[in-house]
């Protein structure tokens, strides 16, 4: 029965999805990601900064928590772990480490663990920081020998390893070169098993040397131009935060594709989705009795003989002028097919030829696949450099997938940016824009409006002004999605009510309206005549409806047993409406699968003739 | 536009003049059938409401309802207004012929103009139409002129003319056919005096209902069918989204919003059938639900719930509580949250699927000044409104930015969806520009430059400014739509054949522009030569089992085996992938395929392979024991190609061993006969089994088997096999 299973899962869905539902299928690699904190719990950690600024730990103790949150609701099948080092009480496995206490082992995060992270933030975090763990010597090299055997206990198979180091300490051991010694040979066995490891380098006063220990430590960057290493040490949290969300997720390729310039110039680039709508998840089922998951299994068999139907068996039909025309399975694939999947130059265009309005999805990324095409990487970069050079765009024929019919992208240059800190907050490569095609454009027909006079365009200046800010594509939380997940949070960890979110996307209306002071009364005198209400025909037009709506829903229809029953004696049941035996089965408890009247009738009938 | 409904009549002239035609060229009624046909067709694919009716004239018989006195003679209505089917398109293949009698155009027309005035009574049709396909050769019957023209314009009739010659390329005229280009059939060969006094008459007709545009109406049959190959766009209905635009809770703007640009999608799925019968009642999909253990126990729908999960948790949450809990708000609302510069919007940044355009309400001029006043005030500024966007109660709520739009006859506001924090991945990538080893030299970028040169689709006109862009994505209709009907089409007109290949003008609207090609061949040969590229040689993956136990893969032998092998399976099956775990069906071609993929360890296939023969095995059917000895053959046919004995041998031992507690006798005997034993040294040299003991491990048995089952028995279970084969 398994095949069938496998065979049949997709058919429904291949017409839902057609294209365009690329993205997220990244979990198709096999194998789960990892991520250990390893954070360093001296004293010196817990040193509050000037002006009541949160320590060292507290921040760090923030970012894990936000990585936690973040990865129940994007990627919960990661793996995450939270280790101490130069602790004073030691927890591990097989307790072989000193001064290193396994807080959390490697496994998929859940309620009870970001409870268990939160307790260890603020003032009391310290606090119980203090009591449980302490602060005693230092042995990066047994923390790290730790961190390997957790690694090496997981029984899953582990796709990418990755190890952040938080400290602020740039000389854990003093000087005692033996201990350095030692967590250089762990380091390096750790990073010859494909782990890599990240230092998350916390401000510290004197200024946080990278250069004498843990430059040995770190993995090397993948490629010598990657800044890894120069950057400045985090004193704030937002960066600290930045900078550990940009090592977090590993960047995979949705797909690898040939761009192609002409006969026999192939340029291997990746395409990765940078922006992907989280959507809420789908519920799964489980059992009424135990709770636990059950699968679904869907199966397609013939209706007269109950066999089940092989793939052979099956056609597809579509009815067009009263004719209904047949194909086969794979006839209705090879029409799709247009070409292989791959990118394909048409030529180019200056960048004022790309419509704002020309949007149809999310754009994705390009970069080049060195590891693939020798080569690419600096064909790509020139034509990046000089697309970017002479704003212009690269219009491609792009078929993303096999069987898939082809768009037209423009490839968008996108030079690289980087922060004072030098982190990059703009990554080099081209943004792939989805064209729309003529079917994708509607006809509209525009009202013929009057225009506004300079004078009102100019008030309306005053008002934008005093609204102005700083957009942040990353300012706005989805409210839906952070209320689901506050919701399950509360249940998992049988809170009494789940924790208030705040809609982010909701206008602050009194701020809104402080500030414009005067300027709203002004602008409306300018444009709108006396006892003109904009708000008025809609609202109007909206309470009726509601009024109109519970008038029609009140009466309910309801018939009194004994006319009922006589209703079923005499066979009279149909001259009472399908709302008033609707009602007539509630009633009852009388449980009907259908709506028609004969149902509603025949279920009605049994019922009352047996408990006469 | 879409949502309009109109009512059209095909009015073809059949009669006889019309298949006349020079030598070599297709005669005016073929043309005129193919407009016909190619019209028709889209119609019917396009599934809009239009109405289509069809009158032939020059008939030899006559059927109209005007019909009388000898009037109105050799006028034919075909099929009156109705939506058009594929019964419509059959007619026409098979029902429309030349014909031999005459008719005036002139009295066509007023069949068709009465047809249209009762039968669209009672019905609201937007608009009304007469298409006339003629040759002009018959002389037109003047005298009403002037009342079918006054008619035409009472009842709000459009006609169209379609000619084999253009109209305005008369003999005459002259001069103008560099615009309609050479080439079109009749006008090298001069038209007779009835075409011209004809001509003349269409062009006062359509002159009088239209005087500036009058002849744009008229085509030539060339131009239509070249126009008519392509399939109609998909056509929606705008949908009016009445709101407010709210800044604060003191100003709002009464708005009207519709979705101007979304991926289109067919309007029509797919719908499963049996193939035997075509009916989509006869197959049933049905999903059932089943515990995760041995058995795969079945329960029932109603006795499951609804969990989600947080994590690693899994949290019961039932559909009632989730709908109490979930985030609600007060529904439709597109509330401004503040202004900020368009450049910090970025274009990549766009989510969603859609662009709604947001105007004024049409009744209401004093909302079009408030809403002008915006969009100019963030046009000059330019900025952008961040909104909060809800398109009902139950939808969720977006954030996103309105553009200003300023065009010359009309302004509005557009709205995009922008991301949620929860949306974005920040990835970082390597720098490219940084990478001294990666970064191209001077004479690299010249090449790139030239190349862009030569491959710009705008230019400039050396006369005026205007640029002129020779590759509009979207005026090219969607060529996924285009050749679904194209193959829908064939397929129901010629049930049976296979697929037709791509249309040629498709196929040639996706490639790159003639002129580019040409242009860019030697800058993109520059390229080739600055840029070398090299494939880089995949590494395996995996490691083919005979690298894993070390034998001998690079013997000719295996080599050889490996060659003869290739023709024996479908190779589609393997390209295709489609294979990934030993399955039921056929355990013994999954096993072959891979080994020869070599995507799973040897070992571990062995073992999906002897898992497969052990359920099998459970089954005490004969049929079954066949199934697992074709599988035992298999195993160990790979395994002597492979050079690795061990796993087959140290099996067939165990399976051996388990014989008289499973009561297989029966289906060890059938080994037995086919004489299928261990691997032996000869065969394999790691193999630690000598000749001798091969044939031992049968003949021992064999000795045994005689003596314990009657030979009875064994021969008549052959039989029941060789039945089954």
């Amino acid at each position: 029965m398994a095949e069938w299973n496998a065979y049949y899962q997709n058919e429904d869905e291949d017409e839902e999805q057609e294209e365009g539902e690329q993205s997220g299928g990244d979990y198709k690699v096999t194998g789960r990601d990892s991520l250990v904190f390893l954070v360093d719990a001296s004293k010196e950690m817990f040193i509050k900064g000037e002006d009541g600024e949160p320590s060292n730990f507290d921040m760090t103790m923030q970012v894990v928590r936000s990585v936690y949150t973040s990865k129940i609701i994007s990627s919960h099948r990661d793996l995450v772990a939270l280790v101490f080092y130069g602790t004073e009480q030691s927890k591990n496995p097989r307790n072989s480490f000193k001064y290193v206490y396994v807080y959390h082992d490697l496994d998929e995060p859940g309620a009870k663990r970001v409870q268990e992270v939160d307790a260890l933030r603020g003032e009391k975090g310290a606090r119980l920081a203090a009591e449980t763990m302490g602060s005693g010597e230092t042995s990066l090299g047994d923390a790290l020998w730790c961190c390997a055997n957790l690694y090496s206990d997981i029984k899953l198979r582990l796709s990418h390893k990755r190890l952040m180091i938080f400290t602020c300490r740039d000389e854990p051991h003093r000087g005692d070169s033996a201990k350095d010694r030692q967590a250089r040979t762990k380091a390096s066995d750790l990073k010859e098993t494909g782990v890599i490891i990240d230092l998350m380098h916390l401000m510290k006063p004197g200024g946080f040397d990278v250069a004498p220990f843990f430059r040995d430590i770190v993995s090397q960057p993948e490629d010598e131009s990657e800044l890894g290493l120069h950057l400045e040490p985090c004193d704030k949290l937002e960066d600290l935060q930045k900078r550990v969300r940009a090592k977090e997720q590993k960047k995979r390729a949705m797909a690898r594709l040939n761009l192609c310039l002409g006969e026999g110039i192939n340029v291997a680039v990746g395409i990765y989705a940078t922006a992907v709508t989280a959507r809420k998840p789908a519920a799964i089922r489980l059992y009424r009795e135990t709770n636990e998951p059950v699968r679904s299994k869907t199966r397609t068999f013939h209706m007269q003989t109950g066999s089940l139907l092989l793939p052979s068996e099956i056609k597809k039909a579509q009815t067009y002028g009263k004719k209904q025309i047949v194909m086969e399975r794979d006839e209705v694939d090879s029409i799709k097919k247009f070409q292989d999947p791959g990118l394909y130059l048409i030529g180019f265009k200056p960048m004022e030829k790309l419509k704002t309005h020309h949007h149809i999805r999310p754009a994705v990324f390009l970069y080049p696949e060195e590891g693939e095409v020798k080569g690419s990487a600096c064909l790509f970069s020139a034509l990046l450099m000089k697309c970017s050079e002479r704003n212009v765009f690269a219009l491609c024929r792009c078929v993303s997938r096999r069987n898939y019919p082809p768009r037209f992208v423009a490839l968008v240059p996108q030079r690289e940016e980087v922060d004072e800190g030098k982190v990059q907050f703009t990554p080099p490569g081209f943004n792939v824009i989805y064209l729309p095609y003529a079917d994708d454009l509607r006809t509209l027909d525009p009202p013929q409006c009057p225009s506004a006079s300079q004078i009102q365009v100019d008030k309306m200046k005053e008002i934008v002004s005093k609204l102005r800010f700083k957009y942040r594509s990353e300012a706005f939380e989805n409210p839906v999605i952070q209320q689901h997940y506050r919701n399950l949070e509360a249940l998992a960890l049988d809170m009494m009510a789940p924790e208030d979110t705040e809609d982010l996307i909701m206008p602050k209306v009194d701020q809104i309206n402080h500030r414009l002071g005067p300027l709203a009364e002004e602008f409306k005198d300018l444009v709108y005549p006396a006892g003109y209400n904009p708000e008025s025909k809609s609202v109007a037009k909206r309470k009726t409806a509601i009024v109109g709506g519970v008038a029609e829903k009140k009466p309910k229809a309801e018939v009194p047993e004994d006319e009922l029953r006589a209703h079923v004696q005499n066979g009279t049941l149909g001259k009472l409406t399908v709302p008033v035996l609707k009602e007539a089965c509630k009633q009852f408890g009388v449980r009907t699968t259908g709506t028609k009247k004969q149902e509603l009738i025949d279920a009605l009938t049994t019922r009352l003739t047996d408990t006469v | 536009m879409a949502g309009t409904k109109s009512a059209l009549v095909l009015c073809m002239d059949v009669g006889f003049s019309m298949s006349n035609s020079a030598p070599g060229e297709e005669p005016p009624f073929e043309l005129a059938k193919k407009v016909i046909q190619k019209f028709v067709q889209r119609q019917v694919f396009a599934e809009n409401k239009d109405e289509l009716a069809l009158v032939l004239f020059g008939t030899d018989s006559t059927k109209n309802p005007l019909d009388r006195d000898g009037q109105y003679q050799n006028i034919t209505v075909h099929r009156h207004l109705m939506i058009p089917d594929f019964e419509l398109l059959e007619e026409i293949e098979n029902q429309v012929h030349p014909e031999s009698q005459q008719a005036d155009w002139m009295d066509a027309l007023v069949v068709c103009m009465d047809l249209l005035q009762t039968e669209t009574k009672g019905k609201k049709f937007d608009r009304l139409n007469v298409a006339l396909l003629t040759d002009l050769s018959t002389q037109a019957n003047q005298d009403h002129l002037d009342v079918i023209i006054e008619n035409l314009k009472q009842a709000g009739i459009t006609l169209q003319f379609f000619l084999p010659f253009p109209a305005e390329d008369d003999e005459e005229g002259g001069g103008d056919s560099d615009r309609r280009g050479p080439g079109h059939p009749g006008t090298g060969k001069g038209l007779s005096r009835e075409q011209k006094e004809s001509l003349d008459l269409v062009k006062h007709v359509m002159l009088s209902l239209d005087e500036e545009d009058g002849l744009d109406q008229v085509y030539t049959f060339r131009d239509a069918i070249e126009q008519l190959c392509m399939f109609k766009r998909i056509e929606r209905r705008p949908m009016a989204w009445p709101c407010q635009l709210t800044i604060g809770s003191c100003l709002s703007i009464r708005i009207v919003g519709y979705k101007a640009v979304t991926e289109e999608r067919l309007k029509k799925m797919w719908v499963t059938v049996d193939a035997q019968s075509n009916q989509k009642e006869d197959v049933k999909r049905e999903t059932v639900y089943c515990l995760d253990d041995d058995n795969e126990t079945e329960v029932k729908k109603d006795d499951t719930i609804q969990g989600f999960r947080y994590g690693s948790d899994i949290v019961p949450f039932s559909k009632v509580d989730q709908d109490q809990m979930k985030y609600k708000h007060d529904g439709k609302c597109f509330a401004v949250l503040g202004f900020t510069k368009q450049n910090l919007v970025r274009r990549h940044q766009f989510m969603g699927s859609q662009v709604v355009k947001m105007f004024a309400p049409k009744d209401d001029e004093h909302a079009g000044v408030a809403l002008s006043a915006l969009i100019r005030a963030l046009d000059e500024l330019q900025m952008v409104a961040i909104v909060r966007y809800a398109y009902d109660r139950r939808s969720n709520p977006q954030v996103g930015a309105a553009f200003p739009c300023v065009k010359q006859d009309y302004e509005c506001l557009m709205y995009v969806q922008l991301p949620f924090m929860e949306d974005l991945r920040q990835f970082t990538f390597p720098s490219l520009e940084n990478n001294k080893k990666l970064s191209p030299s001077d004479t690299q970028l010249s090449a790139v430059d030239s190349l862009i040169d030569s491959m710009m689709l705008v230019q400039k006109d050396d006369d005026d400014a205007d640029q002129k862009d020779i590759f509009k994505v979207h005026h090219i209709p969607n060529p996924a739509f285009q050749r679904h009907f194209q193959c829908l089409h064939h397929r129901a007109v010629n049930p049976g054949t296979p697929l037709p290949p791509m249309e040629p003008w498709l196929k040639a609207a996706l490639e790159r522009p003639d002129v580019i090609s040409e242009r860019c061949q030697a800058p993109l040969e520059e390229i080739k030569r600055k840029f070398p590229l090299i494939e880089v040689e995949k590494k395996k993956k995996l490691k083919t089992s005979a690298q894993i136990f070390g034998k001998d893969a690079e013997e000719p032998d295996a080599k050889k085996a490996k060659g003869d092998e290739e023709e024996d399976y479908n190779l589609a099956d393997i390209a295709e992938g489609s294979v990934t775990s030993v399955g039921s069906v056929d355990p013994a071609r999954d096993f072959r395929t891979l080994i020869k993929l070599k995507s799973l360890p040897f070992g571990e296939v062995c073992q999906q392979l002897t898992h497969r023969i052990e359920q099998l095995l459970s089954n005490k059917n004969t049929h079954y024991y066949m199934k697992s000895i074709t599988c035992i053959q298999a195993f160990r046919e790979q395994s002597v190609k492979l050079g690795n004995a061990d796993l087959y041998n140290s099996y067939l031992q165990s399976l051996k061993r388990s014989i008289p507690n499973r009561r297989l006798e029966v289906f060890w005997d059938l080994l037995v006969q086919d004489a299928i034993t261990l691997i032996s040294k000869d065969e394999v040299e790691g193999s630690t089994v000598s000749k001798n003991e091969a044939n031992q491990f049968l003949v021992v048995e064999e000795k045994k088997e005689e003596a314990a089952v009657p030979s009875a028995e064994d021969t008549g279970d052959v039989d029941d096999l060789l039945d089954m084969m």
